[in-house]
């Protein structure tokens, strides 16, 4: 059953929002330089409600949060706003790192400024992806991978293990993938390095020419290039799909929820992301960023809370043990697919994406 | 014409109504369902959604801050959008289809570069983001659409209208106010409508130009990053109830009048 | 109403307007302003022209002075350079132009298509609803669209999805053994593309129609005219600027249409929006591709809606007269 009660802190916010009303003037002082405020762009329910209420109260610092529902978005945003943004803290994928700091939108971070940095797994925390221009530059947060998911009373565990399936004729039509991301994984799939480490211009042509050539043959085997999770959640309750290229957590949600899907990360190899918070440059209370981050990781049922609101694997340690068996087996993988994961890294994103978007256009227009 | 076609349109107008209210229903009845995702098949159903929404204040101040955005966005793009109509059709001067051009020009503005020109330019300007700025971005999007309908409407009023008032002594403030004006009333109130309900609908803009609070359909896309749930079903079905009350009962007090 | 008001008290409108008239201020401030042709000009110019430049023009200008950027937004230690690359990038890659043409087509069909199913929707609103009750049937038709585009779209996907609603009913009526994948077709998005225009095209047409005297319908008739020759000779005609008013917005707003075609079309259905919102939301930074993609799009359909009322306008009332 599902329970819904009015919480305390939705109250309490009621009554802010009718304070702010009544405080009309105070909107020449922006509400979001206040001293004692915190501002965050983040996900819908990445910050658990109950944390929250917690910080405020032991901190007085007010967080306000503004919801975003896409990394491009909130470049885009954070680049109008310039040198003066509303935002301390924001929510970058780490292999767009490259982007926010090549524009100076976000600072180093300063892990002596958060004694519970060691509270991250050190899987996330050391990654390779983590360290740009020899610095890190955000707190993992939540991960997340590119798996192949599938509805389990249609096709079998077996049959999944290759990404061969996608593009048997068994399923042709009952498929879907992100263009975008399915790129970096033909890649793979064809033998190449989706990440283009190292890739000259020449290299990297070839990577996206072979999985462009490939992706236009299996073409007519595609239901949907889609782009949302929950349109691909949506595809498979309404059986248009029965399998497809989705992210973890979408997936994740929907076995919670009972569906018969479930997810592998197949033998060629799949990409990994992990999503951290981020301190801008310049943000008007930089130091309560710090303070949040800190509190963030005090505790591994923060981390879980996080985890059963977004279907992402929580990146702190022992988080896992806050969670139900089918909550943990939602987003958990075997050890054999784990090896074949491997992260996004942006090292060469400039050359890998000025092929790579012309390419996923060509394939859609083909 | 004769009963027969009248018959058929009648039949078509149902038709249309059809069309237009069962994607509503499936949506209404979808926030019964008790689970976290809309789809076939209903294994049970459950009241706690809608309930939830009732009960949630935050999502009804959310709701409050969208209806007073379209209200506010709509009256000045009413009151730009006529005088730039009167101007159009009553005036003669150089230069009229550049500023017919230009006026009409953000109804094409794909919405995501407007959003973002938009940004920008009110940066350069010093308007800060939040309510006014969606305000602003709203009624440069409503304008051309009050224009458009206005000026369809002007174009066959009759001249001897505005003729007999001015022959009584009216100045032509005074005939805009008492002839024009309340001959446009129709089309104005489809416009004012209209731009309410694009308002309301809008996202791309709400995004850029909106500060930490959200409006309804911001708040929307957010909840849908974790997938589509009943709740956000619920959360539409309440609002399409409060709207529904609203026009009916603004239409039987316009009625009754 | 009340029938206490005093003929002064200004909450009677005849009062109020008499009052005003003969009222010394506003006759001075009024007889000035009003004065001359020039005066009376500039006060009906002044705040379109204002709200055109400023609110209008200003955006846009921002937008067309980065698509001749080179790079936007700037990384560090770039300097601003201006280049037509954005411009040319546009006619060197069939990727893009393809979509563009696809548009174009697209939204000419469907206004088209609009104007044919709208039409006799908004005849029978306008001409057989009692005056007195148009606008609750007007409601009607309105209510549905206060449902947000996304939520709409996900109603459509469950209404005509393999186990959506229909497939089912058509299963439990043993029509079908499998299900008809309706969606991610042709039909699907046009399914979902005419809820999103049917508006935009109906309230033009329904109030050019509704304003059409009935008077000169039944003098046609007396003189025994038929119901299609009426129709023909007097209606039509007479709601041309309605056609014209719902033809021109339909046409130039679906081809700013995003999220429905995204979710509803086929692999094979991309839209130049897309192309347009992919330059801003993918990890490169393309903006001046986007903005000079934008500028094109724009530039041809106002040429296009502009030739278009010009043909209305000949010979008869077009919008501009």
């Amino acid at each position: 059953m599902i329970k819904k009660l009015i919480t305390r802190r939705k109250l309490l916010k009621t009554g802010a929002a009718a304070t702010t009303i009544l405080a009309a003037p105070s909107i020449f002082i922006p509400a979001y330089a206040a001293s004692k405020t915190v501002n965050v762009w983040t996900y819908a329910n990445f910050l658990p409600d109950d944390f929250k209420e917690e910080f405020e109260r032991d901190t007085g610092i007010k967080i306000r949060e503004r919801l975003v529902d896409d990394q491009g978005k909130q470049f885009n945003l954070l680049v109008a706003e310039a040198n003066s943004p509303t935002a301390d803290i924001v929510t970058i994928a780490g292999h767009r790192f490259r982007q926010f700091i090549d524009s100076e939108l976000v600072s180093p971070l300063d892990v002596d400024r958060l004694k519970n940095w060691d509270k991250v797994n050190t899987v996330y925390s050391e990654a390779d992806w983590t360290l740009v221009n020899g610095q890190k530059w955000g707190v993992p947060i939540l991960a997340g991978a590119e798996v192949l998911a599938y509805n389990s009373d249609i096709v079998s565990a077996e049959e999944a293990r290759s990404w061969d399936v996608i593009f048997s004729d068994k399923y042709a039509g009952q498929n879907a993938y992100i263009m975008q991301d399915f790129m970096s994984i033909v890649m793979l799939y064809l033998g190449y390095d989706g990440n283009m480490i190292g890739y000259d211009q020449a290299k990297a042509a070839e990577a996206v020419n072979a999985a462009k050539a490939f992706l236009i043959e299996n073409k007519p085997k595609v239901r949907k290039y889609y782009d949302s999770g929950a349109e691909f959640q949506q595809m498979m309750i309404n059986q248009d799909i029965s399998l497809g290229m989705a992210w973890s957590g979408p997936v994740s949600k929907l076995i919670m929820d009972g569906f018969p899907a479930a997810m592998t990360i197949p033998k060629e190899g799949s990409y990994g992301f992990v999503y951290n918070y981020n301190v801008t440059k310049n943000g008007p209370n930089s130091d309560n960023a710090y303070i949040l981050l800190d509190a963030l990781l005090a505790r591994p049922e923060i981390g879980a809370n996080m985890t059963k609101a977004s279907g992402f694997i929580s990146t702190f340690v022992g988080s896992a043990d806050h969670l139900t068996d089918i909550e943990r087996a939602a987003g958990s993988f075997t050890q054999e697919e784990l090896d074949a994961l491997q992260f996004f890294r942006a090292d060469n994103n400039e050359l890998k994406y000025s092929l790579l978007d012309p390419a996923v256009e060509e394939v859609k227009a083909a | 014409m004769t009963r027969h076609t009248r018959l058929i349109m009648q039949m078509i107008y149902w038709a249309f109504v059809l069309y237009l209210f069962i994607p509503l229903s499936l949506m209404i009845l979808m926030g019964f369902k008790d689970s976290n995702f809309i789809g076939f098949p209903i294994k049970s159903l459950t009241l706690d959604w809608y309930v939830g929404v009732i009960q949630d204040m935050e999502i009804l101040s959310i709701f409050g801050y969208s209806f007073t955005i379209a209200i506010s966005s709509t009256a000045i793009a009413l009151v730009i959008g006529t005088w730039a109509a009167m101007l159009l059709t009553k005036a003669s001067f150089k230069g009229k289809v550049i500023l017919f051009a230009l006026i009409t020009l953000p109804a094409v503005v794909p919405g995501i570069i407007s959003a973002i020109s938009l940004r920008i330019y009110s940066q350069t300007l010093g308007i800060d983001p939040g309510m006014m700025a969606v305000i602003l971005g709203h009624a440069v999007h409503s304008v051309p659409f009050v224009t458009l309908v206005s000026m369809a409407r002007l174009n066959s009023q009759p001249l001897s209208h505005v003729e007999a008032a001015q022959d009584l002594g009216a100045d032509k403030l005074v005939t805009f106010f008492r002839i024009t004006l309340p001959y446009l009333v129709p089309a104005l109130i489809g416009a004012g409508i209209f731009c309410m309900l694009t308002s309301f609908d809008d996202f791309v803009r709400s995004f850029f130009l909106g500060g930490y609070e959200p409006t309804l359909p911001v708040y929307i896309f957010a909840q849908l990053r974790t997938g589509m749930s009943p709740e956000i079903n619920a959360i539409s079905a309440v609002v399409l109830l409060i709207t529904a009350v609203m026009g009916l009962t603004a239409e039987r007090l316009l009625r009754r009048k | 109403m009340s029938s206490k008001v005093t003929p002064d008290s200004g909450s009677d409108p005849k009062g109020f307007w008499s009052w005003l008239v003969t009222n010394k201020i506003y006759q001075s401030v009024f007889g000035f302003l009003l004065g001359t042709p020039k005066r009376q000009f500039f006060l009906l110019a002044f705040i379109p022209i204002f709200w055109a430049l400023f609110a209008n023009l200003g955006p846009l200008l921002k937008m067309l002075d980065i698509s001749f950027y080179e790079a936007y937004p700037l990384s560090v230690g770039k300097e601003s350079s201006y280049s037509l690359a954005a411009w040319s990038e546009f006619f060197q890659s069939r990727v893009y132009y393809i979509p563009f043409f696809r548009t174009l087509a697209f939204s000419a069909a469907l206004t088209f298509s609009a104007l044919i199913l709208t039409y006799p929707v908004a005849y029978f609103l306008a001409r057989h609803v009692p005056q007195n009750r148009q606008m609750f049937f007007l409601l009607i038709v309105l209510i549905p669209f206060w449902v947000g585009e996304i939520i709409r779209t996900y109603a459509i996907m469950i209404l005509l999805g393999n186990n959506g609603a229909v497939n089912i009913v058509l299963k439990f009526f043993g029509l079908i053994e499998q299900p008809i994948p309706f969606m991610y077709t042709s039909f699907s998005l046009s399914f979902g593309i005419v809820y999103l225009v049917s508006l935009y095209m109906l309230l033009p047409l329904y109030s050019s129609l509704e304003k059409i005297p009935s008077n000169m319908n039944e003098a046609a008739a007396d003189l025994g005219a038929g119901a299609w020759r009426r129709f023909w000779k007097i209606t039509l005609p007479l709601s041309k600027d309605g056609i014209t008013a719902g033809c021109v917005l339909v046409f130039l707003i679906s081809t700013g249409f995003y999220a429905t075609p995204v979710i509803l079309g086929g692999p094979s259905s991309t839209l130049f929006s897309e192309v347009i919102a992919n330059t801003f939301s993918v990890a490169a930074d393309r903006w001046p591709s986007g903005a000079a993609f934008s500028s094109i799009m724009l530039i041809t359909t106002l040429t296009l809606a502009a030739v278009f009322l010009k043909i209305m306008g000949r010979g008869g009332k077009g919008l501009l007269k």
